[in-house]
């Protein structure tokens, strides 16, 4: 499959009648890497379709006023983190008592998930940066999975790299001493 | 020790594979099924505005029949002729009905007590003036 120019898909969004060819040459270059970006937060395969198609509605709708100041990449990023945290902070309001740990939940289910691979080492490091807060998490994703710069994290997350690295620093060594207890 | 065996596990290149599956074909067919979706949003937009359009219209219309309506009452309410003392509070009526009767009696027994008083007076003024005529005692001498 031909990978596309993001000049090129910029160009045909804004041809009338050449948009949605455009953003179908989006959708096949980016749609694998924001998938499993937005599956790495949300866990679930379900939701990740959920929130990977909220994330694809907002940038249909937003592409044409996008201003390529940050390259398509870091923009898409962006707004596939943020309504992955979105569908997070939802999640858990929705949960019948404010006690319940949403993140503990998804992690007791990762165990009978039919679409979770991994053996049993891999298990409990998903479950151990289940724990992480948040933020922290992403970071850690996407530098020890996807192995993103600290400088294009920077601009995705608008987090300084100075920021990046002490909290990726923090969550090896959180999840280096969760398994050492394990 | 067991600390420095996690450390090389967690950059163990094994680990840093995805563990997660998805079904199959599901990248091929997520395009259309998007697209779908975001034909079936744009076309049942319209429909909803409206909906809501017309549903705050009504809801406006009803607020305003129901102010006017409220505003009128209270004119033709409160500036009607002994607005104040009848109908909302027929209790307060009464008493000041009761007062004003008990107002009446009370002037009433007040002047025909005075009018008695008075008529004793003339009277008593009338016999003098005939006993000192009778005797033909000077006025003069009776106002000095």
């Amino acid at each position: 499959m031909p990978e596309w120019d993001d000049r090129e898909i910029l160009e045909g969004i804004k041809i009338p009648g050449k948009e949605e060819v455009a953003f179908n040459q989006l959708l096949q270059k980016y749609q694998e890497r924001l998938y499993w970006h937005i599956r790495k937060i949300v866990i679930g395969h379900d939701d990740t379709d959920d929130v990977l198609q909220n994330t694809m509605i907002k940038v249909w709708k937003s592409l044409p006023s996008f201003r390529a100041d940050s390259g398509l990449f870091t923009w898409l990023y962006r707004i596939a983190t943020n309504e992955a945290l979105t569908f997070l902070k939802q999640k858990k309001k929705r949960a019948l008592a404010p006690w319940v740990d949403v993140e503990h939940k998804i992690s007791e289910t990762l165990e009978s998930d039919p679409w979770f691979n991994g053996d049993e080492i891999q298990l409990k490091l998903q479950q151990a940066i289940l724990k992480l807060p948040d933020k922290q998490r992403i970071v850690f994703n996407m530098k020890y999975f996807d192995e993103v710069k600290y400088e294009d994290m920077s601009v995705i997350l608008e987090t300084s790299v100075g920021a990046l690295k002490a909290s990726y620093h923090h969550a090896v060594k959180k999840i280096e001493a969760m398994l050492g207890d394990d | 020790m067991k600390k420095e065996q996690n450390i090389v596990n967690l950059q163990h290149e094994s680990l840093k594979k995805h563990p997660f599956g998805v079904p199959d074909g599901y990248f091929e067919s997520f395009s259309e099924r998007l697209q779908k979706r975001i034909r079936e949003d744009s076309a049942s937009k319209v429909p909803v505005r409206r909906m809501v359009t017309t549903a705050r219209i009504r809801v406006a219309m009803a607020a305003a029949v129901l102010g006017v309506a409220l505003i009128s009452y209270s004119i033709i309410r409160f500036t009607a002729p002994n607005s104040g003392s009848s109908g909302f509070y027929p209790d307060i009526a009464l008493l000041e009905q009761l007062q004003m009767i008990d107002d009446d009696s009370y002037l009433m027994e007040l002047m025909s007590s005075r009018s008695e008083a008075l008529n004793e007076e003339e009277a008593f003024a009338s016999q003098a003036i005939e006993y000192l005529a009778i005797n033909d005692v000077e006025m003069d001498l009776l106002f000095e």
